[in-house]
C-alpha cells in the first residue's frame, strides 16, 4: 500500500527556521522517512501475531461460505420489521419532538464555575456550550466538553455501598436519620474547592452543632488563604493587562484563573473579532517563566525554561528590580539571563497598572509572596488584576482533617468533594489510615474509587446535570445549576440533598423530585438562597446568572509571612543525579477524577501527544545525559527489536525507575522539547486499578476502583508526593529498566508535509524580513507561496450544463483558524466529538493510527538555527486541522461510488451510506483530514481485549447508557464508512430551514394571500454569524470564526478573509480550500535578548 | 460413426441461450420492479392499535392536520398525538366505544386496566436512519401533506401512498412546480384546478401545475438535490 507522493520542494538554504514534531522527525533517518511514506504506521495493516488473528483465511472462507447459505434462509424476513411510534401520554410542556431545547446552567469547579448552555434533545442532555451571555463568559475547555458523557458513564456508580458492597437505600437512610437526630455529632465535612452559596448557607446551619468541623480539600486546587488573607482570591483582567508574567501559571489550561477571552482577543492585532486594523501596540505581550511545555508557555512571547525550583530565584529577582527585598533566595548569576529579567522588569514598569503577574497556584508560597509584591509595586491590583472577597472561608485542609481523624475529634466523616482522597492525599499524611479511624465515613461520588471503597458507606451522586444547585463564577456572579434529567438511577443523590437531609429534623433523605406533591429540597434551598422575586428568579432561570449578586472587591496586602517564607525558600539548581521532579496537573484526567471519561482518555495531551497513559517527560540533553536518549528514540516494534520507527502498532518506550522521598515509581519515559534541564515531569491522576489484563501485570486490588475505560492506564505518581513536595521533588535519581511499556502517541498520526504550512511573523523589525508591515505583507508569500507561479486549473469549474458549480446564491460557506490565538488545546476536539457522535476506539487502535478525531491537532516545534539565547528552547506551535472543504477537491475527484461530492453551497459533502470504503479519497487527501471506521467502533466495545476482531460475535455496546449521549441530528457511523468534518452540516441545516419559516411570517404580517409576497434573498438568508460550528462555540480562545462568504464584510469570517495575515494551507497545490489560517503574531519586547528570534517559527514539514 | 448428435439438437445451443436470455431478463426486470419501494412499501397498511379513521376526522369533521400533527410545521418530525390530545375529546365522545379502549388504558385512570403507558401506534411510513427528511421545511414552502402521503383524507386505514425512494424525492426537487401550492392550500385536501383562480388575476394561469410555476419563482424556490440536504 503505497501512496501518491507528492515531492514537495525542498526548503531553500536561506531558511533559519528548523522544524519538527517529533524526536525521530528532528533526526530524519532514511528508516524514518520510509515509515512516513506509508499509510498508515507499520502494522497497522497487517496482522501482527496469533493473538490478533481471530480470523485466519480458512476460518474467513468458511465463515462466507455458510453466511451465504444463511442468507438465503433470511430472505423469508425480508418484509421490514414492524416499527412502532410512541408518543407522550401527557406532553410536556417546551418539549418539540425532534427540536433541541438548550437551557442555562453552569458547571462548578474549583476556581469558579463555567457558564454552560446545555443542550437536550428529548429530555437527553447531549451537548454543553457556553453561555455567552454570562459577565465570565469564559468559553469551553476540554474537561467542560466531556462532563456530559461522565453523566451517561458504564462505569458510573449507581447504588449504596456499605464496605464496598450493595446494600439497599434503607439501609443508609437509617444512617443519615441517626445522624440527623443527633446534634452535638463530631461530625466533618470535606467540601470540594468550588463555592456554591446554598452549600454555605447550609453550612452556616451546620455550623450550629458546636463539634461540627468543615474542611475544603481537592488534591490540586490551591488555597491561597495564608498568602491574600482569608478567602482572598486574585483574577486578572485580561482585558486592562497589556504585559503579562506568568510564574510557572497555565492560566490557559490546567490553571484557570478566570475568563481568558480577553487575553485571546488581544493576541490578535485586529482585535476581538477583527474589526480594527492591525496594530502592534494593542496586542499584549506574555512573559512566562515554566518548567516545561505548557499550553501557555505555547502562546508566550518570551518564554524561558527554569527548574521549578528556580522559579522561586527568577520571582526574586524580578522582584529585586522593584527594590523589593528576597534576601534567602541566591540572585541570578547567568549575564544572558539577568539581561531578560532586566529587560522584563523595565517592560512591566512602562506598562504601570497595565500589568498582571500571575504565581502558579501550585506554586510554592515565597513565588506567590513575591507576585504579589511585584503586583503591589505595580499597583495593578483595580486594573490588571482584581482581587475579589470570596465567601470560601474558616475550612480546615486535609492535614487538619487527619489529626481530626487520628485524634478522634471527627467521628463520622462525610466526603463530598469531587477528589479522591484516600488516593490522592499527600503520602506523608497516611490518609488512609487516619480514615480507618473513623467510626462512619460516607463517600458521595459519581465513581466508586479509592475512597469510596475505603469508607464504611459510599452513596452514588447525582450529575451536575441532574441537580439543583447554584455557584459563583470566576468573578462571583451568582450563576445557577439546573438539572436537566432526573437521575438516570434512581438511588443517586445530590450534595445538597445529602446536606438537606442531615439539617431536617427527622433525617429523610428525599433526592430528585421529591415527595410527591411538594417540589423537590434541593430546589427549595436555592431558591431561599436567591430569595429575590419571582420574575428575577425567572430570569435568573433563563439566563443563567444574576450578574448584580457578585464578589465585593478586596485589597489584598503582603502578608505578615512573607519574608520568613520568602527567606525559607530554597533554590537550587538540579543536577543528573539529583533531578527535579514535577507532578503535574493532566490535561486529560486532571486529578485523576476524569479517568473514566473515554473522551478525555483519547484526547491526545496538548504537548506530548501520548494518548490514554501518562509517562515522565524528560529533555532530550537530560536523557542524552543519563544515558536513555538512544532507548527512547529508537522504539522497540514488533517487527524488529530494535527499529527507527517512530511509532504504530506495538510501540513501547523504555521504563525508568525514579527515586524520589523514598519512594520509587516505574514509568515510562518520553523526550520532551522545551522543558529545562534535569527535570523530570509527571503527570498526576492515573494508575488507579489494574487488572489481568495490565501489561505490566500489576496488583489486581484496586481493579474496582476504575471501569472498563479507566483500568490499566498510566503510572500513579501520588505516592512519591509529601506535603511539603505537592508540587515538585528534588533530589530524584534515574535508573534504567529492562522493561518496556507500550505508548500510543499521535503526533505523527496523518502527518501532512508542505512548506510554511503554520506561518508565523513577528511584531518587531526582522533583519531579512522587514518591519511589522513588511512581514504582514509577505504572509501569503511565505513558503513556496515566494514563487510558484499561480494556479490554473485544467478542470472546468462548471457542470454539464455550463453552470456554475458553486451555485447556491445565498449561502456559501468558509472557516478561518487565528494560529494567533490558538493555544492548542483539546476543546475543539472534545466538542467536535460529543456534537458528531464520534467514537472513541482504545489504546490499541490509536497506537495503530486509527483515531477517529475530525479535528486534528498538530503540534510543531521550531527554533532558530541561530539561536544564541537557549538553542534548547523551541517554540511550540499548535495548528487544528480539519477538511478544509477544498472547492477542488482531490477526495471527490477518485472516489468511485460519488460518496463525496459538492454541494452547492461549497461543503465536501460526505454520504456515509453511499460509502463503500475504498480509502482512496483519504489516500488523496493532502491535509490528511479524512478518517477510516476499520472497525464498528459505536456498537462494538473497542475497550475490551480482542473484541473488535470478534464481529458479530463481540460484545455490543450500543443498547448502553453511553449511546444517550448522541446527538440524534448526526448519523451513527458503521464500519466501513469513510467519515470527516462538514461544519456541522446538521447546524447549517437547521439553520437555513429555520429560517425559511421567515416566509410565512413575512405572509402574515403583509396580510397578503401568499402568491401575492415575493421571497427575497433576505428572507432566506440565515442572520449574519447565525450559526455557529461546535469547535468554534466551544473554543475559549476565538480562534475560530465560520460564517457565510457572501455576507463578506458584516461576518467576522468575511473580515478575517481579507487580512493580509490570511493564507491557505498547500496553497500551491491548487486545492482552493474553504478554511483558511491566519498567521500567528508574536509580539517580542525588542529589548529582550531572545528577541531576535521570536515569531519566526514557520513550518516546514519536507 | 454415426452421429451422436441427432440433426434437430443444432439448434439446441441457441435454444438455451434465448431461454437463459429471457429468464436472465425477466430476473432483471423483476429485481428491477420488485425489489423497489415503490413495490415493496407502497400500500403498507398495518393494523393499529385504535382503528383511528382519518375519513371521518378529516373527511367528516374537518379537523386540520396540525391539531394533532401539532408541530409538522414546527419541527423535522411530525408528531404523532399525544394521549393528551385525543383524550381532550374522546373524555367527553364516543366514550363506551369498545375500539378506544386501548385509550382508557393509557389515560383514564377510572379504567380498570389503566396503567398510563403510551399507545404505541404502528409507523407507516419510515425513512432509512441516515436520512434527515424535515416536515417543517416542505409544509412551510408551499408544499401539501397530500404530495408526499396521498389521499389520507379519504382513508379509513392509513397506507403508504408513495414509495418514498430517493428518485421519488429527486423527482420532485428537480420539477417543484408539480406539487407547489399557496401557503394557503397547503393543508387543503380538496385543493384542485379550480382553486388557481382565487391566487391569480393572470388568465393565462389556469391549472396547478401553472400556478406551481409561478410560485417557484415568487418563492424563490431552488430545491437542492445534494447529498447533506437530507443525508449527514
Amino acid at each position: 500500500m503505497s501512496k501518491r507522493i507528492w515531492n514537495h520542494p525542498e526548503v531553500p538554504q536561506d531558511e533559519t527556521t528548523v522544524s519538527w514534531r517529533s524526536a525521530g522527525q528532528l533526526r530524519d533517518t532514511a528508516e524514518f522517512r520510509t515509515w512516513l511514506d506509508r499509510e498508515f504506521p507499520q502494522g497497522a495493516a497487517e496482522m501482527a501475531n496469533q493473538d490478533e488473528m481471530e480470523t485466519s483465511r480458512r476460518t474467513f472462507l468458511k465463515l462466507m461460505g455458510s453466511s451465504t447459505a444463511l442468507a438465503g434462509f433470511g430472505m423469508v424476513a425480508c418484509r421490514r420489521p414492524e416499527a412502532y411510534l410512541v408518543p407522550y401520554t401527557k406532553a410536556p410542556e417546551w418539549v418539540i419532538p425532534g427540536k433541541a431545547t438548550y437551557y442555562a446552567s453552569s458547571m462548578p469547579r474549583a476556581g469558579g464555575a463555567v457558564p454552560l448552555v446545555v443542550t437536550t434533545h428529548e429530555g437527553r442532555p447531549t451537548k454543553v456550550a457556553s453561555n455567552r451571555l454570562h459577565p465570565d463568559y469564559e468559553g469551553t475547555d476540554a474537561f467542560a466538553q466531556a462532563s456530559v458523557l461522565d453523566l451517561y458513564s458504564t462505569s458510573r456508580s449507581r447504588k449504596f455501598l456499605k464496605g464496598g458492597k450493595a446494600v439497599k437505600r434503607s439501609e443508609f437512610e437509617a444512617v443519615i436519620a441517626a445522624l440527623a437526630k443527633d446534634k452535638s455529632a463530631k461530625i466533618g465535612f470535606v467540601f470540594g474547592a468550588d463555592e456554591s452559596p446554598t452549600r454555605l448557607r447550609l453550612i452556616a446551619e451546620l455550623g450550629k452543632n458546636a463539634n461540627a468541623k468543615f474542611y475544603q480539600y481537592e488534591a490540586l486546587a490551591a488555597n491561597d488563604s495564608a498568602i491574600l488573607g482569608e478567602g482572598v482570591k486574585l483574577v486578572p483582567d485580561f482585558a486592562k493587562a497589556d504585559r503579562i508574567l506568568s510564574l510557572d501559571c497555565d492560566f490557559a489550561g490546567t490553571d484557570p484563573q478566570g475568563s481568558n477571552v480577553a487575553f485571546f482577543n488581544r493576541r490578535k492585532p485586529e482585535g476581538q473579532g477583527y474589526k480594527a486594523k492591525p496594530d502592534a501596540a494593542s496586542m499584549n505581550r506574555l512573559y512566562s517563566v515554566e518548567s516545561a511545555f505548557t499550553l501557555t508557555g505555547g502562546m508566550a512571547d518570551h518564554r524561558l525554561r527554569v527548574a521549578p525550583g528556580m522559579v522561586a530565584a527568577f520571582a526574586a529577582q524580578i522582584a529585586r528590580e522593584f527594590d523589593i527585598a528576597a534576601e534567602g533566595i541566591a540572585p541570578i548569576t547567568d549575564a544572558e539571563q539577568l539581561k531578560w529579567v532586566k529587560a522584563l522588569a523595565a517592560d512591566l514598569k512602562a506598562s504601570g497598572a497595565n500589568t498582571a503577574v500571575l504565581a502558579g497556584s501550585r506554586q510554592s508560597a515565597a513565588v506567590k509572596h513575591l507576585a504579589l509584591a511585584i503586583n503591589l509595586a505595580l499597583g495593578n491590583i483595580g486594573s490588571g488584576i482584581s482581587a475579589f472577597q470570596t465567601g470560601s472561608k474558616g475550612f480546615g485542609d486535609i492535614a487538619a482533617l487527619t489529626a481530626d481523624l487520628q485524634n478522634a475529634d471527627v467521628e463520622t466523616v462525610i466526603f463530598l468533594t469531587p477528589s479522591n482522597p484516600v488516593y490522592d492525599a499527600p503520602s506523608d499524611l497516611k490518609f488512609g489510615e487516619a480514615l480507618a479511624k473513623a467510626k462512619t465515613s460516607i463517600h458521595l461520588g459519581l465513581r466508586t474509587d479509592a475512597t469510596a471503597h475505603a469508607c464504611t458507606w459510599h452513596v452514588p451522586a447525582a450529575h451536575y446535570l441532574e441537580s439543583w444547585g447554584d455557584a459563583r463564577s470566576s468573578r462571583g456572579a451568582y450563576t445557577v445549576v439546573q438539572p436537566m434529567i432526573l437521575p438516570l438511577y434512581p438511588d443517586c443523590v445530590a450534595e445538597l440533598e445529602l446536606l438537606l437531609a442531615v439539617l431536617s429534623e427527622d433525617g429523610k433523605l428525599v433526592t430528585g423530585e421529591g415527595d410527591e406533591g411538594k417540589p423537590a429540597p434541593a430546589l427549595e434551598a436555592v431558591k431561599a438562597t436567591f430569595a429575590k422575586d419571582k420574575a428575577a428568579w425567572k430570569n435568573l432561570l433563563k439566563n443563567g446568572f444574576d450578574a448584580s449578586d457578585t464578589y465585593a472587591a478586596a485589597t489584598p496586602a503582603l502578608s505578615g509571612n512573607a519574608a520568613a517564607d520568602i527567606a525559607n525558600a530554597k533554590s537550587a539548581a538540579p543536577t543528573k543525579d539529583k533531578l527535579d521532579v514535577i507532578f503535574a496537573t493532566d490535561s486529560s484526567v486532571y486529578d485523576g477524577r476524569w479517568i473514566d471519561n473515554g473522551w478525555l482518555q483519547e484526547a491526545p495531551d496538548p504537548v506530548s501527544k501520548l494518548t490514554w497513559d501518562n509517562a515522565a517527560l524528560i529533555a532530550p540533553k537530560t536523557a542524552k545525559e543519563l544515558g536513555i536518549y538512544e532507548e527512547i528514540i529508537q522504539l522497540e516494534t514488533t517487527f524488529a527489536s530494535r527499529s527507527p520507527d517512530n511509532e504504530g502498532s506495538g510501540r513501547k518506550s523504555p521504563v525508568i525507575s525514579l527515586e524520589v522521598n523514598g519512594k520509587t515509581l516505574e514509568i515510562p519515559v518520553l523526550v520532551s522539547f522545551g522543558q529545562a534541564e534535569n527535570t523530570i515531569i509527571i503527570p498526576l491522576g492515573y494508575g488507579q486499578g489494574f487488572n489481568a489484563d495490565d501489561e505490566l501485570e500489576r496488583d489486581t486490588k484496586n481493579a474496582r476502583h476504575v471501569g472498563l475505560v479507566g483500568v490499566n492506564r498510566g503510572f500513579d505518581a501520588y505516592p512519591l508526593r509529601t506535603q511539603a513536595t505537592s508540587y515538585f521533588a528534588t533530589g530524584a535519581k534515574v535508573t534504567k529498566t529492562e522493561k518496556r511499556y507500550s505508548v500510543a502517541l499521535t503526533q505523527e498520526h496523518n502527518a501532512m508535509y508542505g512548506r510554511a504550512l503554520a506561518r508565523e511573523i513577528s511584531t518587531d523589525t526582522i533583519d531579512h524580513k522587514g518591519d511589522f508591515k513588511a512581514q504582514l505583507a509577505k504572509v501569503k508569500k511565505q513558503g513556496n507561496d515566494s514563487h510558484a507561479p499561480e494556479n490554473i486549473s485544467l478542470y472546468k469549474q462548471e457542470d454539464r450544463k455550463g453552470g456554475t458549480l458553486l451555485s447556491d446564491k445565498l449561502h456559501q460557506w468558509g472557516m478561518t483558524i487565528d494560529l494567533s490565538s490558538c493555544m492548542g488545546c483539546n476543546a475543539c476536539l472534545v466538542a467536535c466529538q460529543s456534537e458528531n457522535n464520534i467514537p472513541i476506539v482504545g489504546k490499541v487502535q490509536v497506537a495503530k493510527g486509527r483515531e477517529m478525531h475530525w479535528i486534528r491537532m498538530d503540534r510543531y516545534f521550531a527554533v532558530h538555527k541561530d539561536n544564541t539565547f537557549d538553542a534548547d528552547n523551541p517554540a511550540m506551535v499548535p495548528q487544528p486541522v480539519a477538511c478544509v472543504q477544498c472547492e477542488s477537491a482531490p477526495c471527490e475527484t477518485v472516489c468511485p461510488v460519488n460518496a463525496t461530492v459538492h454541494t452547492e453551497d461549497g461543503l465536501n459533502a460526505m454520504a456515509y451510506n453511499r460509502c463503500i470504503g475504498t480509502r482512496y479519497c483519504a489516500n488523496n487527501c493532502p491535509y490528511k483530514a479524512r478518517r477510516f471506521n476499520y472497525f464498528d467502533y459505536n456498537k462494538r466495545n473497542p475497550l475490551i481485549k480482542n473484541n473488535l476482531n470478534k464481529g458479530p460475535a463481540g460484545v455490543r455496546q450500543d443498547k448502553e447508557a453511553p449511546h444517550l449521549q448522541k446527538n440524534p441530528n448526526v448519523t451513527v457511523r458503521m464500519r466501513g464508512v469513510m467519515e470527516k468534518c462538514t461544519y456541522c452540516v446538521q447546524r447549517i441545516q437547521e439553520a437555513v430551514i429555520r429560517q425559511k419559516r421567515g416566509q410565512k411570517q413575512e405572509v402574515i404580517a403583509s396580510g397578503n394571500l401568499s402568491p401575492e409576497v415575493t421571497v427575497t434573498t433576505e428572507t432566506l438568508r440565515i442572520p449574519v454569524d447565525s450559526v455557529k460550528t461546535a469547535c468554534q462555540d466551544a473554543c475559549p480562545a476565538q480562534a475560530i470564526a465560520f460564517g457565510n462568504l457572501l455576507d463578506k464584510d458584516s461576518s467576522e469570517m468575511g473580515r478575517a478573509k481579507v487580512l493580509e495575515r490570511n493564507y491557505d494551507l498547500l496553497n500551491y497545490i491548487g486545492t482552493r480550500p474553504r478554511t483558511s489560517y491566519l498567521a500567528r503574531v508574536k509580539n517580542p519586547n525588542p529589548d529582550m535578548p531572545d528577541a531576535k528570534f521570536v515569531g519566526q517559527s514557520t513550518i516546514h514539514m519536507v | 460413426m454415426a452421429n451422436i448428435f441427432p440433426r434437430w439438437s443444432n439448434l439446441l445451443p441457441l435454444q438455451i441461450a434465448f431461454c437463459l436470455g429471457t429468464v436472465g431478463a425477466g430476473v432483471v426486470v423483476g429485481i428491477n420492479y420488485y425489489a423497489t419501494p415503490k413495490a415493496q412499501v407502497v400500500g403498507y397498511k398495518p393494523n393499529q392499535p385504535i382503528p383511528f379513521s382519518h375519513k371521518i376526522h378529516v373527511d367528516q369533521l374537518g379537523l386540520d392536520c396540525r391539531y394533532c400533527h401539532s408541530f409538522a410545521d414546527v419541527s423535522g418530525h411530525s408528531n404523532v398525538p399525544s394521549g393528551n390530545t385525543c383524550w381532550n375529546c374522546h373524555q367527553h365522545v364516543q366514550k363506551d366505544s369498545p375500539k378506544l379502549e386501548p385509550l382508557h388504558v393509557s389515560m383514564n385512570p377510572a379504567h380498570p386496566r389503566y396503567d398510563g403507558k403510551p399507545i404505541e401506534w404502528v409507523r407507516v411510513h419510515k425513512s432509512p436512519d441516515y436520512v434527515y427528511f424535515n416536515h417543517s421545511a416542505h409544509v412551510n414552502r408551499g408544499i401539501s401533506c397530500q404530495s408526499c402521503h396521498g389521499d389520507i383524507h379519504k382513508m379509513d386505514v392509513v397506507f403508504q401512498d408513495q414509495p418514498h425512494s430517493m428518485g421519488w424525492c429527486l423527482d420532485c426537487h428537480n420539477a417543484p412546480e408539480n406539487h407547489l401550492r399557496p401557503l394557503e392550500e397547503v393543508f387543503n385536501f380538496n385543493y384542485g384546478d379550480g382553486d388557481v383562480a382565487k391566487y391569480t388575476t393572470d388568465g393565462s394561469i389556469k391549472t396547478t401545475v401553472d400556478l406551481g410555476k409561478k410560485l417557484k419563482e415568487t418563492f424563490n424556490v431552488h430545491p437542492k438535490a445534494s447529498c447533506t440536504s437530507c443525508h449527514r
